[in-house]
């Protein structure tokens, strides 16, 4: 019996049109992930509008293989000027740039390109398996259970970006108050529209997201211009030894593992995952003392770990409509503008989809593993680009990827408000992507209520008939209070220490 | 003075309290759709977690200590203003001119002085924009009031 759904992948996936689209993906995310401030998130985000011109599938190959790409390509940078090209990277620059500085950036750029690569097939390996079955289990959910399982979504915001748990919930919620403006589907009632004919359809989450991400980073940027970048010379590519990768080859394989469970927790993203990759990767050195100071484990453990939260993130994103990163929240708004429903009837209604992404995925993380070790210099080289020509770029491709969408003003201004407010946001602990997962989320959400209201007519206590929403609800309450709950406990554990 | 996570706990209530008031304006639900969930639930219910979430917020700042805050660096402002002008400019003098004085302006502003770097942006910037996305994809960019007076 073959794999269900191969059959219509296999033209699309062979197709040269689409498979230029994966290479041209990769290289840009490489691209954009070696350029510090340009993250996969923004990336994704900015070529989102530009994909609606694309067929479904060959669109989200291309988000894929940028996502993937992008991930890595943050690694350049940490490695070679101390300056992660994006968030997840930020463990790699710990050992990646003391590695560098002693004259072995070859080496540290092999064993991140090589333990990246390794993390990523890993986890889209993963993704093939995980997400039909996960998909088939979703059959069964109705209304309640799918508002529940938004609900536990939105609850994991508290965990990520770490220390500002209720700063995250905050811009979940708020995120969902974004999703209310327009004309409520049921009723026909405007909702926060203040008289604005653009606003009755709601305000798109692509302007949004393009502001959040893009906007608000060109500020950022303006911020930190005084910094200077110094980028590490690479005389010659000294590639990892056998002995290198023999001895990392346990450290890649438990951060895969790590990074793919991760990636598959809602809302859980890359950063998160390489972080604990790089603990990982300490508590079980035989030479923890090196770690700092230029460790391959150190480079080896957060790379496998945040590209397998890639795949392991796409898990939910695809089977339960639940986004398992930020950059999963954008991919999966893609899927929405392309009119695909994400959730288990995905794979019934668009059945090469899976096939598309897990070839893409597969395909860019053997890709970047070649531009990754043979553009090395090039990519340095790019990564010390001018911010003061790199950013008025980066304005251009905000204000078409906003106008282009509906081809409207409103859109532009739209992102330059979200932009300005993700700046003032940012400035106070909001980190942008709770933001995004409560407007991407939020129609799934008030629709799942309103129908289980309908259900349990009106009676809140009919969630307690539904042993799935329950066991959601209950892991909810859990992801919320295990922050506070550990501060307490550690607080107490200090003062009792501080008293001895 | 207490932690500044105290003040903007108070903003994001008296924030949830404007918006609460908001929703009190909404029309009135058709008797024939009453039996539907209000439009109003869904709003209220998110405003009512932001306002408990933030009151959560105002008690954590209290037992914070003070921190010392960057100070926003005079760029930041001069970038958000030249934002802010670009998206006024477009209406008026059309995408293409006003992309390309993005291009002049934003990185004088940022303390970039080579000429012919500033001029290469500044031709190929908009010239990019037209040729990829309008021409290729058809993008019909607005021309300007400016261009269509001349027009």
């Amino acid at each position: 019996m073959g794999l269900p759904g191969l059959e219509y992948a296999l033209p699309i996936v062979t197709d040269p049109f689409v498979i230029g689209l994966i290479v041209a993906g990769t290289f840009a995310g490489v691209l954009v992930g070696a350029l510090p401030g340009l993250s996969s998130s923004m990336a994704v985000a900015l070529l989102l509008p530009f994909s609606l011109y694309l067929d479904p599938i060959p669109a989200i190959a291309l988000l894929s293989a940028l996502y993937c790409a992008g991930t890595f390509g943050g690694s350049i940078t940490a490695i070679l000027i101390n300056a992660p090209g994006a968030p997840p990277a930020a463990a790699t620059a710990f050992d990646g740039y003391p590695l560098a500085v002693k004259g072995e950036a070859g080496r540290a750029l092999g064993i991140a390109a090589v333990s990246s690569a390794c993390g990523g097939i890993f986890s889209v390996l993963v993704l093939l398996f995980a997400a039909p079955w996960l998909a088939r289990i979703a059959y069964t959910f109705g209304p309640p259970e799918y508002f529940a399982l938004a609900v536990f979504g939105l609850s994991m915001l508290s965990s990520i970006s770490g220390a500002e748990p209720t700063k995250n919930l905050i811009g979940g919620c708020f995120g969902l108050l974004i999703a209310t403006v327009g004309v409520d589907l049921t009723t026909g009632i405007e909702r926060l529209t203040f008289g604005i004919p653009e606003l009755y359809d709601g305000i798109h989450f692509i302007p949004v997201l393009i502001g959040l991400f893009a906007v608000t980073e060109l500020l950022t940027q303006a911020q930190t211009l005084g910094l200077e970048k110094v980028a590490v010379t690479i005389k010659a590519l000294k590639l990892p030894t056998l002995d290198d990768f023999k001895r990392v080859k346990g450290t890649i394989l438990r951060s895969s593992g790590i990074g793919t469970f991760i990636g598959i927790l809602p809302a859980e993203g890359s950063t998160m995952a390489a972080m604990i990759g790089y603990n990982e990767a300490k508590r079980w050195s035989d030479a923890p003392e090196e770690f700092g100071k230029g460790s391959i484990e150190g480079i080896a453990g957060p790379e496998a770990a945040n590209n397998a939260a890639t795949g392991g993130s796409m898990v939910p994103t695809l089977a339960l409509g639940i986004p398992g990163s930020a950059t999963a929240a954008v991919i999966l708004g893609g899927l929405q503008v392309q009119g695909l429903r994400p959730g288990p009837y995905l794979f019934d209604e668009q059945p090469g989809l899976l096939y598309g992404i897990f070839f893409a995925m597969l395909l860019a993380n053997a890709l970047f593993l070649v531009f990754g070790l043979l553009g090395a210099k090039l990519f340095s080289r790019i990564s010390l680009v001018p911010t003061t020509l790199l950013w008025p770029t980066v304005f251009a491709l905000c204000f078409v990827g906003a106008y282009g969408l509906e081809q409207s003003l409103v859109d532009v201004w739209v992102m330059l408000v979200a932009g300005l407010i993700g700046f003032g946001l940012k400035r106070y602990g909001f980190s942008p992507a709770p933001i995004i997962m409560g407007l991407v989320l939020g129609g799934l959400v008030e629709t799942s209520l309103a129908q289980s209201m309908i259900i349990f007519d009106q009676q809140w206590t009919g969630f307690l008939a539904r042993p799935i929403s329950l066991i959601f609800f209950a892991l909810a309450l859990v992801s919320m209070l295990n922050a506070p709950v550990r501060g307490f406990i550690r607080n107490r554990s200090q003062r009792s220490g501080g008293a001895a | 003075m207490r932690h500044q996570d105290s003040l903007i706990g108070v903003c994001l209530v008296a924030f949830c309290g404007f918006v609460f008031w908001l929703t009190m304006g909404f029309d009135e639900v058709p008797p024939m759709l009453s039996q539907n969930v209000p439009p109003t639930f869904f709003p209220r219910l998110v405003l009512s977690i932001i306002a408990l979430l933030s009151l959560a917020l105002v008690v954590q700042g209290l037992k914070k200590e003070v921190d010392a805050k960057e100070t926003i660096e005079p760029a930041v402002f001069v970038t958000a203003a030249i934002i802010a002008v670009a998206g006024l400019l477009l209406s008026f003098a059309g995408t293409l001119l006003t992309l390309s004085l993005v291009a002049i302006v934003l990185p004088i502003a940022w303390g970039e002085r080579r000429a012919h770097l500033i001029g290469a942006l500044a031709v190929c910037l908009p010239a990019g924009v037209y040729l990829i996305f309008s021409l290729a994809l058809g993008i019909r960019f607005p021309a300007g009031r400016l261009f269509e007076g001349l027009l």
